[in-house]
């Protein structure tokens, strides 16, 4: 009991975080922020207390194991079962029936009782016919043999069959699917509902029953508007979403810390909209069998030519020895060329100068846009690819640093572990901001070549942000490991490393919180920037 | 260590293969017990519905074909249609599969390979119907054709524009050709 009242609180708050947020609405840099810690939770695996529901202060929703979706559903029955005065067999067939639309139920009940229960199949006076024992042999309705009374179930309409048949039938419809929980009586003319009772008294097999129990469970979800299950393969918890039409999101994170878009059940995509995800991700499996997908999993070094594949999160790589040469991921251009040193920065993220760099010029382009249009496409599924590999790595990574590294670390560096939050913060900063960026790709490729303004003010905040999560990804995957192992222990490095990773996690999220602002509104406001994206790249550049 | 694994391995695939056998049978056992009184069923029927004349094969039960009557006042009128039916193991929880052997022309029939799109024959399906009372329902099909829904679309389409009389007509022919004696 004690969980569910936390349930109930947690939803209360829900509620109440909700109306905040519309009054706090103009305040933004600390809505954002709090909300993006909040966020943050929804992937760090800490089980760290029993509650039965994850919350976000910002978006309304709510995971719910199994336990919650069983009370739900009882409650529904119950409040269906008092109202109507009828058994909580009676009001599940109803329910079942009116796809647990409790008010629609109550609606139509109260105009019209007899046409409910003509339609649904609910006799008057439903509770179990009691078995009389009678000398007089009946004849089942299915097999055709005769029985004595005892032996025939006793059902609400009278039709007899023997338990054998209606074991047979009731098993068939189980094993055919959730059919099964709308099943009539057997005898043709009748529409009589077979209810859990029947199921229950006629089943003997465990395994059919908890079929049966398992579609009884699975009806409340998937029936409901308001309630989807989770898409994680074996995940058993589903999220409830009130939409408030306040944001635009829906990004939700379930307690088995997979995230999804409640609306598309696709992998979470914000700041991009569903349209662009789902014309993407049509796009991809079409073009899966063309050679694009090996492009994104292996490359030859540009130096030595041995093909590389890569397995670690960042896009700077660094070929076996003895060759040891530094290149960009993407672009395969050698790594010195990249970074503020070299008064270059990274600018991977355009295509139009991998296009000049290329074998492209414009005669040939326009020949070839056939071509072309393959290359441009290639471009950024290799980008989104990478991005996506590097996230999940990224997240293997923290659950790895989260089981064995912390605590060695904090062994070394004698630091404890609550002391140490600042690397799995960098850790769920650059998770996050893979999955910004892994999108903002597929943006990037639906964002017409003819609105010059927004493609480089888009293509500029997603090179700082890149730039700044590779530089980010790079510290934290490389650096930490020094303190590993103990060889650098002095206390002022270790210092040192803390305040670059924690000015490092926050430039990378302020970019990451511009780009995801100006996607959402549409970069609608490109006009006033574009002055703004001509001014920095020499600021940049002094640096 | 080997033949000894193989020879395991053996006796768990006869076991399950064996029982396997035995389920099957109990099926089977049931569904004959029940076309046999079927059978006991239609020869006292026989009298009692002139429409309808089902037949048992000589050799397996699970086999079986009907003569039934064009209902009257449709093209079919006249006509005797003989319907196959393959009763498959699990009956009567699963239904027969029938089709017509004589060619018709109807929306619901296919008009190569006979195949009827009946509700009964597929989810709606009861195991409190038997072969006979398929038979009437088919013979209730042809009476009242469902064009929405057709595997003959030439037949659905003529039924769909509301060209009744030709419909009619086609459907005549085709009962005089394939299910009426030939004269002469």
């Amino acid at each position: 009991m004690d969980s569910d009242d936390d349930m109930l609180d947690a939803y209360d708050d829900v509620e109440s975080g909700e109306y905040d947020t519309s009054s706090d609405r103009d305040d933004d840099d600390d809505e954002h922020g709090h909300g993006e810690n909040e966020t943050d939770c929804g992937y760090l695996v800490e089980d760290d207390d029993s509650s039965t529901s994850t919350r976000c202060s910002q978006v309304n929703y709510v995971v719910l194991k199994e336990e919650d979706i069983r009370k739900r559903q009882e409650d529904d029955i119950k409040q269906v079962s008092t109202v109507f005065s009828i058994t909580n067999v009676e009001a599940s067939v109803l329910l079942l029936h009116y796809r647990w639309n409790v008010s629609k139920l109550n609606d139509e009940w109260f105009a019209d009782e007899e046409k409910v229960r003509r339609t649904v199949g609910v006799l008057e006076g439903g509770s179990l016919v009691v078995a009389v024992d009678n000398p007089r042999k009946v004849k089942c309705g299915i097999c055709f043999d005769k029985f004595r009374r005892i032996k025939i179930v006793p059902v609400v309409c009278g039709h007899s069959f023997c338990s054998t048949c209606w074991n047979g039938y009731v098993s068939t419809a189980i094993n055919d699917g959730s059919g099964c929980l709308m099943r009539k009586c057997p005898e043709p003319s009748c529409h009589v509902a077979v209810g859990r009772d029947v199921v229950e008294k006629v089943v003997s097999s465990e395994e059919e029953r908890d079929k049966y129990d398992r579609y009884f469970l699975r009806s409340y979800i998937e029936e409901s508007r308001k309630m989807k299950w989770c898409p994680a393969p074996g995940c058993e918890h589903a999220v409830e979403f009130s939409a408030t039409g306040m944001s635009a999101s829906y990004d939700v994170s379930c307690s088995c810390s997979h995230r999804f878009c409640w609306n598309c059940k696709e992998d979470a995509h914000s700041p991009v909209d569903c349209g662009t995800v789902s014309k993407w991700i049509l796009k991809n499996s079409a073009e899966a069998e063309n050679t694009t997908w090996i492009l994104a999993n292996s490359k030859a070094c540009p130096k030595c030519k041995r093909p590389i594949e890569k397995n670690h999160g960042c896009m700077h790589m660094t070929c076996g020895s003895p060759c040891k040469h530094q290149f960009c991921w993407l672009c395969l251009g050698a790594w010195t060329e990249h970074g503020g040193s070299t008064g270059g920065f990274y600018s991977c993220n355009k295509y139009e100068k991998a296009k000049k760099g290329g074998l492209y010029d414009e005669a040939e382009k326009k020949r070839e846009m056939a071509k072309s249009s393959l290359e441009r496409y290639t471009h950024y599924y290799e980008r989104w690819a990478s991005n996506e590999k590097s996230r999940k790595k990224a997240f293997g990574d923290l659950q790895v640093f989260l089981s064995e590294k912390i605590a060695k670390l904090s062994e070394v560096q004698c630091i404890p572990e609550t002391q140490l939050t600042f690397i799995t913060d960098a850790w769920g900063q650059i998770i996050e901001c893979r999955r910004v960026l892994k999108w903002t790709y597929a943006y990037g490729y639906y964002l017409p070549e003819s609105e010059h303004e927004k493609r480089r003010f888009f293509e500029y905040m997603q090179g700082e942000a890149e730039s700044g999560l590779e530089r980010l990804h790079r510290c934290v995957e490389t650096e930490s490991e020094v303190f590993q192992d103990g060889e650098v222990p002095s206390e002022q490095y270790f210092n040192a490393f803390r305040q670059k990773l924690n000015t490092l996690t926050s430039v990378t999220k302020t970019h990451f919180e511009t780009l995801v602002k100006a996607l959402e509104n549409g970069l609608c406001d490109v006009k006033s920037q574009a002055a703004c994206s001509k001014e920095t790249p020499s600021k940049k550049r002094r640096k | 260590m080997i033949c000894a694994d193989l020879k395991v391995v053996r006796l768990i695939l006869y076991l399950s293969w064996r029982d396997r056998l035995l389920c099957a049978n109990s099926d089977m056992q049931q569904s004959r017990a029940r076309l046999f009184k079927e059978y006991k069923e239609v020869q006292r029927e026989k009298v009692a519905d002139p429409d309808i004349q089902l037949v048992c094969d000589d050799t397996n039960i699970f086999k079986w074909t009907a003569l039934i009557k064009g209902p009257s006042e449709t093209p079919y009128e006249g006509g005797v249609f003989q319907l196959a039916f393959a009763v498959p193991e699990p009956y009567p929880l699963q239904p027969p599969q029938v089709r017509f052997l004589t060619k018709i022309f109807h929306p619901n029939v296919h008009f190569k390979t006979g195949e009827i799109c009946l509700d009964i024959l597929k989810n709606a399906w009861s195991p409190a119907w038997t072969l006979q009372s398929v038979c009437r329902a088919i013979i209730a099909l042809m009476a009242h054709p469902e064009a929405d829904s057709p595997l003959n679309c030439d037949s659905g389409n003529l039924l769909r524009s509301g060209d009744v009389r030709g419909f009619n007509s086609m459907a005549r022919m085709y009962t005089r050709l394939a299910a009426m004696p030939k004269k002469g």
